[in-house]
């Protein structure tokens, strides 16, 4: 692909909002997981979850907030941080060249919740006036667009957990054919409510709390691993045509140079380490990068038993005899598992390796998983001076893999 | 009656943070920039106040060419009360 320019990084997060907040977070190795402390927490069997500590009451006047379900002003926050950061890539763009592309797996599980708490719970037929515009898929894309007067295509995709891996790949894709000049792409997602959790829950897929430490409950490539933690927040990236960032003297923090996506088919949950190893190698392929310039890894490493084992073995079947010699992490570690945000903030943090030449640890690793045998830098961030480029791994129940390849950006000229 | 005038201003005012200066009677909604989708929750809001249902009148195109002032609107809520305390 045709490298495209990063020009503007925003994220809301279980570990503060700001990116930079964020990724000091994952280097110290700090947790944003907890146990949830919420009205209905006591019916949850699992209480872990890894919430982001943002009072959006701030953020927005009263008449808008109601218009909004809280994925929609996570990815409005998160957004308005990558523009500020981007210094002038919308006003400079033609607004029906400008877009926005966002992954969200859920949607609005709060308005939802409430609009059926008020049907079936109070027996009330007085639904909220806005809840469908609250609850639906594409509310933070379009509310992102609006405010920013983007009139270019205002897409979501939902593709459960590699959404937002795939709202950026795609919107590199159309700037780099030249249908656009400027793309915001991210993600976002906000599913702590009693429905979303209890659904979870059912589907026997969420870790158990741990008993001396909850914030250290997830736990990837570690053989006590018992599954992933729920987090919620949104991160937004800009994303600009190289040559024109160039050219208006914007600070390119790194060029997105591959995008790999393609799906299993044999199962609607459980990975496959051919589907996982086809998807970076597109990516590779798509980023003319040999498996060797990848210094780092920013493993989808959920924590669940399936997950982990599959993506070691896929990541050996890609890098062959270098995979010992790539790290690899799982910052979900830290933040949890934030769904259709999930490849966005990863890749943020993959992003933010290039530009601070240090890579954040897989905390919790407490006891090494034979089928786990990779270098996952445990416990400790590590300095990796020089590195030239940095992968991401997003895969989903429904079977869709994204991978997204970024590179330190190549000087002017060059 | 007394109070409709008095109350659907309070309303407006901690609803939409209207300032109370502007909520006049002959004031227009259109000036107060009441569009379709604040309509609806205005009137959301004017349900819940006063312990109503404007669901009758559904059309709301009608509605809205109907109430162009808030004059108009709390007399619309005024035949509201009073039909729903005629029972």
């Amino acid at each position: 692909m045709k490298p495209v320019a990063i020009t503007g990084l925003g994220v809301v997060s279980p570990l503060g909002a700001g990116a930079n907040v964020f990724f000091d977070a994952l280097l110290a190795g700090r947790s944003g997981i907890v146990r949830l402390e919420r009205p209905f927490s006591a019916r949850l069997s699992t209480r872990v979850a890894a919430p982001a500590p943002f009072d959006a009451t701030s953020s927005f006047p009263a008449p808008k907030l109601r218009m909004l379900d809280r994925v929609s002003q996570l990815a409005l926050v998160a957004a308005a941080e990558a523009i500020a950061q981007s210094q002038g890539a919308l006003q400079s763009a033609d607004p029906r060249r400008a877009g926005v592309s966002m992954g969200v797996a859920i949607g609005g599980p709060e308005a939802s919740d409430e609009g059926y708490r008020t049907l079936y719970q109070d027996g009330s037929d007085r639904i909220k006036p806005f809840s469908v515009l609250m609850a639906m898929t594409n509310a933070p894309a379009s509310w992102m667009g609006m405010d920013h007067g983007l009139q270019g295509p205002n897409l979501t995709y939902s593709t459960a957990c590699s959404s937002s891996a795939v709202a950026i790949g795609e919107a590199a894709r159309r700037i780099a054919r030249g249908e656009v000049d400027v793309m915001l792409a991210g993600g976002a997602e906000a599913p702590l409510t009693l429905g979303t959790i209890k659904a979870w829950e059912a589907l026997k897929t969420l870790a158990m709390e741990d008993a001396r430490d909850p914030s250290a409950s997830c736990k990837p490539f570690s053989r006590n691993r018992s599954g992933l933690v729920l987090g919620e927040g949104a991160a937004v990236v800009v994303l600009e045509d190289a040559a024109r960032a160039r050219q208006r003297g914007a600070t390119i923090l790194a060029e997105l140079v591959g995008y790999g996506c393609c799906t299993d088919t044999a199962h609607i949950t459980r990975p496959s380490v051919a589907g996982q190893a086809h998807a970076m190698k597109l990516a590779l392929e798509d980023a003319e990068l040999p498996p060797g310039d990848i210094g780092y890894i920013n493993a989808h490493g959920t924590g669940t038993a399936a997950n982990d084992s599959v993506e070691t073995a896929a990541i050996r079947e890609v890098f062959g005899p270098r995979a010992d010699a790539t790290p690899v992490s799982s910052t979900k570690s830290m933040h949890g598992h934030l769904l259709g945000a999930a490849g966005a903030l990863e890749f943020v943090a993959a992003v933010l390796t290039l530009v601070r030449e240090t890579l954040p640890p897989t905390m919790h690793l407490e006891e090494p998983d034979p089928e786990c045998d990779l270098d996952y830098v445990p416990g400790r961030s590590r300095p990796a001076p020089g590195m030239t480029a940095a992968l991401s791994n997003s895969f989903a129940f429904g079977g869709t893999n994204a991978v997204l390849v970024a590179r330190r950006p190549v000087p002017s000229g060059a | 009656m007394t109070d409709t005038f008095e109350r659907l201003r309070a309303r407006l005012h901690r609803d939409f943070g209207m300032p109370l200066a502007s909520l006049v009677p002959e004031a227009t909604l259109e000036s107060l920039e009441v569009d379709s989708l604040r309509m609806i929750e205005l009137l959301f809001g004017i349900e819940e106040e006063f312990g109503l249902s404007t669901q009758e009148d559904a059309d709301h195109n009608q509605l809205r060419q109907r109430l162009r002032t808030l004059a108009d609107l709390a007399s619309y809520i005024d035949e509201l009360r009073q039909a729903k305390a005629a029972g």
